[in-house]
């Protein structure tokens, strides 16, 4: 009954895609957030951003309604020296992806409006260059997903 | 009459061995079998840690003798650290289930050195390491404190100006540091930081220096 329901819903959410055409130009997969340690108000965000169009795009922004602010940043090992560095904007090649995910790009949610635990969901805006807009659902969790 | 005859001689062979034996246990001795292949890099003299003074997030003092009776691993990094400290930490903690079926005894103690004492007091820092395992112990000091224990192991860490908001980066070197029962560094885990090789590549090490695992 759930499923049921569950389909419908998508359904549901797919039928303007599909009649007024367009549809979404990136999708977004394995999306979590890192669980913040007691007292931690930087929290890593991580997805994967398909380019669902034949030309390259740039994921130019992130905002969350549940955070002050939200950057992008990269992390990286420089002569054994682990480094981050803000980014402002990340590119997806047409018909390519590109993950975020530990050691390298990630999504640095800073000053969350209430404490999250695992289990939450968090609502992300992106912007892309092609001025198009998706948001998405993040949930809090310990570990990724896929370990 | 015959047997008096080669008595001394007897003595004297015996003792030859028993110097023999003693010899290559003090040059061979710890090393057992031949050097394990490991991910990790084993380094080929075992280093003596500075004599260092810091605080744990127990508020005791942290020096060379808290590391003294078991093996410890060391990590420095920061809590304010959105990506690679928490990562190390938890793949720290899943190395830790690895283990499990090592006594408790052999299991490694894991410390979280704060390499920003600015924003790390001892209650955040203990919130902070007590969340990932409740075996973890976490450490700082002040910043000359800290060089003086992280200069001769070869970690580095600098500030990144800080933004408008006073928020700031902190670089930090990337290993976690073996320590053996003696205070001495004996291996390097460099990223990426895989929990089970680590744990096997634990277990080889405790078996070169001669321990049952």
């Amino acid at each position: 009954m759930r499923r049921t329901l569950a389909l419908l819903i998508l359904l549901a959410a797919a039928l303007p895609a599909a009649v007024w055409g367009d549809g979404p130009s990136v999708q977004a997969s394995k999306i979590w957030i890192r669980e913040g340690a007691p007292g931690v108000t930087v929290l890593g965000g991580y997805l994967s951003l398909a380019n669902l169009t034949a030309k390259p795009l740039q994921l130019t922004a992130v905002s969350s309604p549940d955070f002050d602010s939200v950057e992008m940043h990269r992390s990286f090992v420089k002569d054994g020296m682990e480094s981050m560095e803000p980014v402002p904007a990340v590119d997806i090649p047409a018909h390519g992806s590109v993950d975020f995910k530990p050691g390298g790009f990630h999504l640095m949610l800073m000053q969350p409006k209430k404490n999250l635990f695992a289990g939450d969901m968090v609502t992300l805006m992106l912007t892309f260059s092609d001025k198009s807009e998706l948001a998405i659902m993040a949930p809090v969790r310990r570990d990724p997903p896929l370990r | 009459m015959k047997f008096k005859k080669w008595l001394p001689y007897a003595g004297l062979f015996i003792l030859a061995i028993a110097a023999g034996l003693y010899a290559g246990h003090r040059v061979f001795a710890p090393r057992h079998g031949p050097r394990p292949e490991t991910a990790a890099v084993l380094l080929h003299e075992a280093k003596p840690l500075p004599d260092f003074a810091l605080t744990d997030t127990e508020g005791k003092p942290f020096t060379r003798a808290s590391l003294d009776g078991h093996w410890s691993l060391l990590y420095f990094g920061y809590t304010h650290c959105p990506d690679a400290c928490p990562t190390t930490l938890s793949d720290l903690d899943h190395m830790q289930g690895h283990l499990a079926k090592l006594a408790a005894e052999k299991r490694p103690k894991v410390y979280f050195i704060s390499i920003d004492p600015k924003r790390d007091d001892l209650t955040l820092l203990k919130n902070y390491t007590l969340y990932f395992n409740p075996s973890f112990t976490g450490a700082t000091g002040s910043v000359e404190a800290l060089r003086v224990l992280t200069g001769p192991l070869g970690v580095d860490f600098t500030y990144s100006p800080a933004d408008q908001k006073g928020d700031y980066g902190v670089s930090h070197s990337t290993f976690v540091l073996l320590v053996d029962p003696q205070g001495e560094e004996v291996a390097l885990f460099s990223p990426p930081q895989e929990p089970a090789r680590m744990a096997a590549d634990y277990t080889k090490i405790l078996k070169y220096y001669g321990e049952q695992p």
